[in-house]
């Protein structure tokens, strides 16, 4: 019994050891894996700048979308005034119809967008990945359809709407960050999207990835679509009527 | 129980658990880095994605205070007057933004000869537009996002009419950011084997005279 006290004693100060020894190791293992701890903060504090930025993107197209609304109301109230007040009003109600100001729905097509499988081997290639460009590209496609609204992900397009590719993130009208799957809902004549959907020369090159990379893409159809409100106004600062 | 067997017992409990803490220790901060992976770019598109927000959240600002201003105006209205005075106002700016009026204002003219095609003409607009262009013509028709860009037969239409080279873009908007994106656009192109010529000139005052015809909605139905 006295002979294993020793024995006991060791171990505790083997396991501590062991212990130092295993954050000593895994400190020095992650130190050359990680970049530089300054890059990573300046990194974070980029990150967390983006963050801050987008909240107050997100607070501003709240309020936005709020005052669209209440404009819209009052608009209606307006249009009790006058017979003239009630002809601009139902002009202005359908210039927002048509601008992507005020929801919209009717009968539609969806298509879906979304990446496919990375190339075995490690083969250095994005053409797996939905980018900007395929959305552009499907946004254009369902406008030559005929579509009389469309939403990409819940975000509508808007006659001044502008789609950049940030990263594998889409970004519509400088809006908060889009990443696949997309789902671009556009509402209009079905049978004439579907047709052009299915034209073996649409979407050649999103039809080619989906063969050699399983790009997702598929599209159905709807009696009734729902298409938001844009969150943005539609204010030209420079150009005027002239 | 041998001296040897005393000593290797404490040895293998050891380097268990160095093992365990090591891979413990290696799962948990790999754990944190995948996370801020997930979140992060690299430095350079956060800069570019900073700038972005900070000029789409200005232009944000600007449109709540005219929204604001339209609204007290409609809501404090207390003759028709006052309301058809806004709701004029408001008709107006819808009606540049869809391209149903001639503009004018600051902004760029390119010009390029080059056999583009619908693709790039796509493209140029959607720069044009990413570029704060208010309004934009392509030769000679007036283009919003809707408006239809497409090849048939070695021609490229512009909602269904034919067009043809050399391309002359003039876009109405914030003049400095068109002007550099006229410069980066043309500069582009300029280096493409097909392009003849590509250039552009920043002009204070542009006038766009062409205009869209509004299509009726047959389908979609605003609530």
């Amino acid at each position: 019994m006295l002979a294993a006290w020793p024995r006991l004693r060791l171990y505790p100060l083997v396991a501590l050891l062991a212990l130092a020894f295993g954050f000593f190791f895994a400190a020095q293992l992650r130190a050359e894996l990680i970049p530089p701890s300054n890059r990573v903060a300046r990194n974070e504090a980029l990150a967390l700048t983006v963050r801050s930025l987008e909240t107050d993107n997100a607070a501003y197209r709240s309020r936005t979308a709020a005052l669209q609304s209440q404009i819209g109301r009052l608009e209606t109230d307006a249009a009790l005034r006058s017979g003239a007040s009630r002809q601009l009003a139902d002009q202005v109600a359908e210039l927002r119809a048509h601008s992507g100001l005020t929801r919209l729905h009717g009968p539609g097509e969806t298509v879906t967008l979304g990446n496919g499988q990375s190339p075995k081997g490690g083969a250095a290639v994005s053409a797996y990945l939905v980018n900007f460009q395929d959305v552009q590209d499907v946004v254009n496609l369902l406008f030559r359809g005929g579509a009389e609204g469309i939403a990409v992900n819940g975000r509508r397009i808007t006659p001044e709407s502008r789609i950049v590719g940030a990263g594998t993130a889409v970004v519509i009208d400088d809006g908060p960050p889009l990443v696949p799957p997309f789902s671009v809902a556009a509402v209009g004549n079905r049978a004439a999207i579907e047709t052009l959907l299915a034209a073996p020369a649409s979407l050649g090159d999103l039809k080619q990835r989906q063969r050699d990379y399983q790009v997702q893409l598929g599209w159905f159809g709807a009696g009734d679509l729902v298409l938001p409100a844009a969150d943005t106004g539609l204010e030209p600062q420079y150009a005027h009527a002239g | 129980m041998p001296a040897e067997r005393r000593l290797r017992t404490p040895l293998v409990v050891g380097v268990v658990i160095l093992l365990i803490t090591l891979l413990a220790v290696i799962q948990v901060r790999s754990q944190a880095e995948v996370q801020r992976s997930l979140l992060s770019q690299d430095n350079t598109s956060l800069a570019f994605l900073i700038d972005d927000l900070h000029r789409s959240n200005d232009d944000l600002a600007k449109q709540e205070k005219a929204l604001a201003s339209r609204r007290d105006m409609l809501s404090g209205a207390g003759s028709a007057a006052v309301a058809n005075a806004a709701l004029s106002a408001e008709a107006q700016n819808l009606r540049i933004v869809q391209g149903l009026d001639p503009v004018r204002g600051p902004g760029v003219v390119v010009t390029v000869d080059a056999p583009l095609n619908d693709v790039d003409l796509q493209d140029a607009v959607n720069n044009l537009h990413v570029a704060g262009a208010e309004a934009i013509s392509l030769a000679g028709r007036r283009i919003v996002t809707g408006t239809v860009i497409e090849a048939s037969g070695g021609e490229v239409l512009i909602n269904g009419v034919g067009v043809r080279g050399p391309w002359t873009l003039v876009a109405i908007g914030d003049p400095s950011r068109l002007a550099t994106a006229g410069d980066e656009m043309t500069r582009t192109l300029r280096a493409d084997a097909r392009v003849r010529s590509a250039s552009y000139r920043a002009d204070p005052d542009l006038t766009i005279s062409s205009v869209i015809r509004q299509r009726p909605f047959v389908y979609a139905l605003a609530p």
